[in-house]
């Protein structure tokens, strides 16, 4: 029934995303775009996007961090007004979607309290989607009772927190350990969000991406703890479940593994990681993480093909965020006149 | 047994005035829908464009329509109940004119709220827009149209000698 009555609060703003998803970057642009010669070139070619308004404003030539911060721009510009003018649920679906932003910016300026880095710097470095009250008081904690009990009860990362009460002091590891734990819980409520309080169309589209991503996580923390003094149990609890994803199975075998070799084995059992892995390991210069982002951007074009749902907002950003990503890959790789690297992006369309 | 013949009962106004009531309530209800939604997406978009107010008034006015549609049913039908020689037939006929406008009125009311909401702010990030909305609007005020001329023809009904 989602079809009788999704478009009186929501119409407009799927109609916009699907707009702006239409603008997006095709594989032509991005090969014409792996030709340039330097930045200033690659602004010839985005002028005739949706871009060239963001561009038009930097005095030339353009440097690859200035290219990065106009696009970071639009980005935010976009949210901003597609979240300013929602109603609620969507409104809340939106908020949840810049939860991952606060949680990595947290992160960041954790490491960089750590470190002993000057915190103003840090906070331009900060996602500007994830920005809350009192994260430029960071300077001032020493342990995580303390971060809780003065910055993050106020922030809509208070009840995450909840899963790191075992972490007792801040160390680089545990800080790692922190964001993961974070991500899991966020990983659970945006779930529950999802296909429990909306449900309809959005529940059944965005259990998918969020499976997925939960995946994701979990093989990608396997193995960046393959060569740590991660225990194999803390390992585990760091894993986020959500229905829908690896089953257990696959979960013990890659709580346990110990190398490569054991993950292998474990994804074996699953036809669409053994896939992804497996042409990893076979095309040498595409890693991973790439296969996983050739793979969500699969998933988040289908997500288009059905309609009345939130689904399309999250894909619309996601695929945004891939965009900023292959541009400032292709910049830095022609600034390093690395050219035969800068035709390796992810195809979003 | 009383002065009013078996085959005009006084029940048979009940309906009459029923059918008077709904053109008006439901009509209403529509234009108060169409009024509320598009008036939000006119707030939102004259915060930042003041000078596309009044060309978004538009659909406020269509949806204020609608009430006068309804009200112009159940004026007509008002008048057309009496006390003597109203038969079920004419009661049955006058509750059909009323809701037969006030519901298309309620569906025109929702439809233009919801493309008036979505149109005004579309029109103000994309001006070209502004036409295909208005057409788009002047379709859904043809639905409380045939409501009016359906309700027109019923309510024009005759039973002359039906209580005799």
């Amino acid at each position: 029934m989602d079809m009788l009555t999704f478009n009186a609060d929501n119409g407009y703003l799927e109609a916009v995303v699907r707009g702006l998803k239409a603008s997006l970057l095709r594989r032509q642009d991005y090969t014409n775009l792996a030709q340039c010669e330097s930045p200033e070139d690659m602004r010839t070619i985005l002028n005739s996007s949706d871009y060239g308004l963001w561009l038009q404003n930097e005095p030339a030539p353009l440097q690859t961090q200035a290219l990065y911060d106009c696009l970071m721009n639009r980005l935010v510009y976009d949210f901003r007004s597609i979240r300013g003018q929602s109603y609620a649920p969507l409104s809340t679906f939106l908020d949840y979607v810049t939860y991952p932003y606060m949680i990595d910016n947290l992160v960041l300026l954790l490491m960089g309290v750590l470190r002993n880095r000057d915190l103003s710097e840090l906070l331009d470095k900060c996602h500007p989607l994830g920005l809350f009250e009192g994260i430029a008081t960071l300077t001032a904690i020493h342990s995580p009772e303390e971060l809780y009990r003065e910055i993050l009860v106020d922030t809509p990362l208070a009840p995450y927190f909840a899963e790191c009460v075992n972490v007792h002091d801040l160390t680089e590891m545990n800080v790692e350990i922190i964001r993961n734990l974070l991500y899991k819980a966020y990983l659970t409520d945006f779930y529950q969000l999802c296909v429990e309080r909306i449900g309809g169309m959005t529940g059944s589209i965005m259990a998918t991406l969020i499976a997925f991503e939960a995946d994701r996580r979990v093989i990608n923390i396997t193995l960046n703890s393959l060569e740590t003094s991660l225990r194999k149990d803390e390992r585990m609890m760091l894993f986020p479940r959500v229905p829908g994803g690896l089953d257990d199975e696959i979960i013990q075998r890659l709580g346990r593994a110990d190398d490569l070799q054991a993950v292998a084995m474990a994804l074996d059992l699953s036809s669409t990681y053994r896939a992804l892995f497996q042409r990893a390991a076979e095309r040498g210069e595409y890693s991973l993480e790439d296969q996983f982002l050739e793979f969500e951007m699969k998933l988040l074009r289908e997500s288009f093909d059905a309609q009345f749902h939130y689904g399309v907002f999250y894909a619309y950003f996601r695929m945004l965020e891939q965009e900023i990503r292959n541009l400032t890959w292709i910049a830095e790789c022609i600034t390093q006149k690395q050219f035969a690297h800068a035709s390796r992006v992810v195809p979003i369309l | 047994m009383s002065a009013t013949s078996h085959a005009c009962p006084p029940a048979a106004a009940f309906f009459g005035f029923i059918g008077a009531a709904s053109a008006l309530v439901f009509s209403n209800m529509g234009a108060a829908y169409g009024t509320a939604k598009s008036g939000v997406g006119i707030a939102a978009v004259g915060v930042l464009r003041p000078e596309l107010i009044m060309r978004s008034i538009i659909p406020t006015v269509m949806a204020g329509i609608l009430g006068i549609y309804g009200l112009i049913v159940a004026v007509i039908l008002s008048g057309q109940i009496s006390l003597q020689s109203y038969p079920y037939y004419l009661g049955f006929a006058h509750l059909s004119a009323g809701l037969a406008m006030g519901l298309s009125g309620l569906a025109a009311g929702i439809c233009i709220g919801v493309v008036g909401d979505a149109g005004v702010r579309a029109t103000a990030q994309q001006p070209k827009v502004f036409t295909g909305f208005i057409l788009i609007l002047i379709f859904a005020e043809a639905l409380a149209l045939y409501g009016l001329i359906v309700a027109l023809i019923l309510g024009g009904k005759t039973a002359p000698g039906a209580c005799t």
